[in-house]
């Protein structure tokens, strides 16, 4: 049963995420993307990680994906104005991209990726008791120092946002 | 650890002195800032501090560490000075220039001092999303802007390659710690662990990236030349000397024992990287340009000390990084000062920059020599470790290949030297400020006191 519903959200991932390559409108593109993420969330269940499952469902589907539609829909982006790559270059970036797609399963196919034992397998693993444990404890400095990583990005955002003397509002 | 704390902290208070009226004031305090902090990471010399625990262990400040966060702070102390004629044009954002400075330092240090991988992939966002901003900084500029979008793209991707590498190391050693990932690929049968090879691959790719090496410098030429010049020296000397080490670290602690496995690809990226730079180079009219390309022609040289891998390549590369960057941080000063009072970038804006500016024309003729690795400057004895690195593996004909491209250097190198002694004048004197004078000749001085007493520098490890 698990077996089967995994291998139908991994067609669906793929489905959507060829999708999101594939459209040429890019709100129709961001409907595949959320359809990804959806299908994703449902992997994490499977996973029996619920807390990314809920996290994911929030911010990827909810929060981002939202911000990508204002996008599109401020940029006014439609099919006519969007620029097309010439041909050579798809043909070039295909042809890698195969290259690689090939590489990467010829190693893997015969990679043993290890089942699990029932007996010793802790279900609580991926509840937020357990994850909160493993953040504060064994990786409290990677997080402690992410906030240096966000107070650069936000510092620099708002340099890059902010409005110069002289400058004026075109919105 | 220390100095991590206090670069944080200092970015943060530099934060609000942006509030302040006059901007001047700022130049000296963030000199003051990076002093202390150099200072913090020398005091950590010669003791091993392991930070979290036996089981999970997060950072090492060992004199590995130690060294190469050094070099950085001091790279970064050296650049400072030239953004003076930020401080006087009252920028109105120097404070925030500064504060990811400080920032992207913290990343660089932590990519030196890394025991886990999520330590890394933490410490190259840091530093790599302080770049991409600081390359867009020159907002009105349209190159500026074209810099800064490209890098973010090329290196989101790239960070993206990086994490699904990481992630296969996890999927097949089950930890993100080096000495664990050492274990488990010792243990493996060589050829038949295929995850980890995949995984090393690609982590391999994402920080050949963030070095600059050829087939993955595409992005070099055009984000160097459009960055505001102050930040392109900043991101060619501290950016590299972190990629590199942190490439050394990862091999050398994780996948030591693994050596016939990586060294392929490895020596294939280092001639590749060598040819590419340096033939690269040659083709340019814009002095930045050619840098650039001289950039990934030197992240080429350093790859050598990496696919020699032995006792001497520790040594080597810290020497070689610290004699690279002084010339550089010299070469894009006065590069600085010319483009400021002479609008172009180009070759022909150093014309006559002998009679006019003996001084800044004598700064860059030894800096170029150092780059070229001609006698009597730093880089002569770099080339020399590395090369004598590659001797002991009897790596005859990878010395030999970059004994040429040093050839083909020295043709694009001395390129501008000849402008600025055998052509005619094209405008007025340069100014200088006081400064800048100081910086410029501080770092001829350390160029040649590498060159003459390379001892002093050169066992450190």
């Amino acid at each position: 049963m698990t077996g089967n519903i995994f291998y139908f959200l991994a067609f669906l991932t793929l489905f959507a995420a060829i999708g999101v390559v594939a459209s040429k409108n890019p709100v129709y593109s961001v409907l595949f993307m959320i359809l990804t993420f959806f299908a994703l969330t449902g992997q994490y269940i499977l996973l029996n990680a619920q807390f990314v499952a809920a996290v994911n469902f929030i911010v990827y589907m909810g929060a981002i994906m939202v911000l990508f539609l204002f996008v599109i829909m401020f940029l006014n982006m439609r099919e006519d104005t969007e620029q097309h790559k010439p041909l050579m270059s798809k043909i070039a970036a295909a042809i890698s991209g195969g290259i690689l797609l090939v590489i990467m399963v010829a190693a893997l196919k015969d990679v043993d990726a290890g089942g699990y034992n029932a007996e010793n397998f802790n279900s609580q693993i991926g509840l937020v008791e357990h994850l909160g444990q493993v953040l504060f404890r064994d990786y409290l400095l990677p997080f402690e120092l992410a906030s240096v990583l966000f107070l650069a990005a936000m510092a620099g955002a708002v340099m890059l946002g902010k409005r110069e003397p002289g400058e004026q509002n075109r919105f | 650890m220390t100095s991590i704390i206090l670069l944080s902290i200092f970015g943060i208070v530099n934060l609000f002195l942006g509030f302040m009226k006059s901007k001047r004031v700022l130049l000296p305090i963030v000199m003051v800032f990076l002093a202390v902090a150099l200072a913090a990471a020398v005091r950590d010399w010669g003791q091993l501090n392991t930070y979290f625990g036996n089981f999970n262990t997060m950072m090492n400040m060992d004199n590995f560490a130690v060294a190469f966060s050094s070099v950085m702070i001091l790279s970064a102390l050296f650049i400072l000075p030239f953004s003076r004629s930020y401080a006087v044009g009252e920028n109105a954002n120097l404070a925030e220039y500064y504060s990811l400075l400080l920032f992207s330092l913290v990343g660089g240090i932590m990519m030196v001092t890394y025991e886990n991988l999520l330590m890394l992939f933490l410490g190259i966002e840091i530093m790599s999303v302080s770049m991409y901003i600081l390359a867009g900084s020159d907002k009105r500029n349209v190159l500026s802007n074209e810099a800064s979008m490209k890098y973010f793209l090329m290196g989101a991707f790239f960070t993206g390659i990086i994490l699904f590498g990481i992630a296969l190391l996890y999927g097949a050693t089950g930890s993100f710690s080096l000495p664990i990932i050492s274990a488990a690929a010792q243990a493996l049968e060589p050829g038949t662990a295929p995850l980890l090879l995949m995984g090393l691959l690609l982590v391999l790719v994402g920080i050949t990236f963030k070095v600059g090496a050829a087939p993955f410098h595409f992005w070099t030429p055009d984000v160097y030349d459009g960055t505001p010049t102050i930040f392109t020296s900043y991101m060619s000397t501290v950016v590299k000397t972190a990629g590199i080490a942190a490439f050394y670290k990862l091999l050398s602690a994780a996948f030591g024992g693994v050596y016939e496995q990586w060294f392929p690809t490895v020596v294939a990226i280092t001639v590749l990287t060598l040819v590419i730079g340096n033939v690269g180079a040659v083709a340019q009219t814009s002095f930045k340009r050619m840098l650039a390309y001289s950039s990934i022609s030197h992240a080429g040289y350093l790859m050598i000390a990496l696919t020699a891998f032995n006792e001497r390549s520790e040594n080597a590369i810290l020497f070689y990084s610290l004699a690279y960057a002084v010339a550089t941080i010299a070469a894009f000063g006065v590069l600085k000062y010319v483009s400021d009072a002479r609008g172009s970038n180009d070759y022909e804006a150093f014309s006559g920059l002998g009679r006019t500016n003996p001084l800044l024309a004598f700064v860059m003729t030894v800096a170029m020599l150092s780059l070229a690795g001609i006698p009597l400057t730093g880089g002569f004895f770099g080339k020399l470790f590395l090369f004598s690195a590659a001797l002991e593996q009897d790596m005859v004909w990878l010395i030999v290949v970059a004994v040429l491209m040093s050839a083909v250097g020295i043709y694009y190198y001395f390129r501008v030297i000849i402008a600025m002694y055998l052509r005619d004048a094209v405008a007025e004197r340069v100014p200088v400020d006081s400064l800048g004078t100081f910086t410029l000749i501080s770092l001829v001085v350390l160029t040649v006191i590498m060159g003459v007493l390379p001892g002093l520098f050169s066992g450190l490890l």
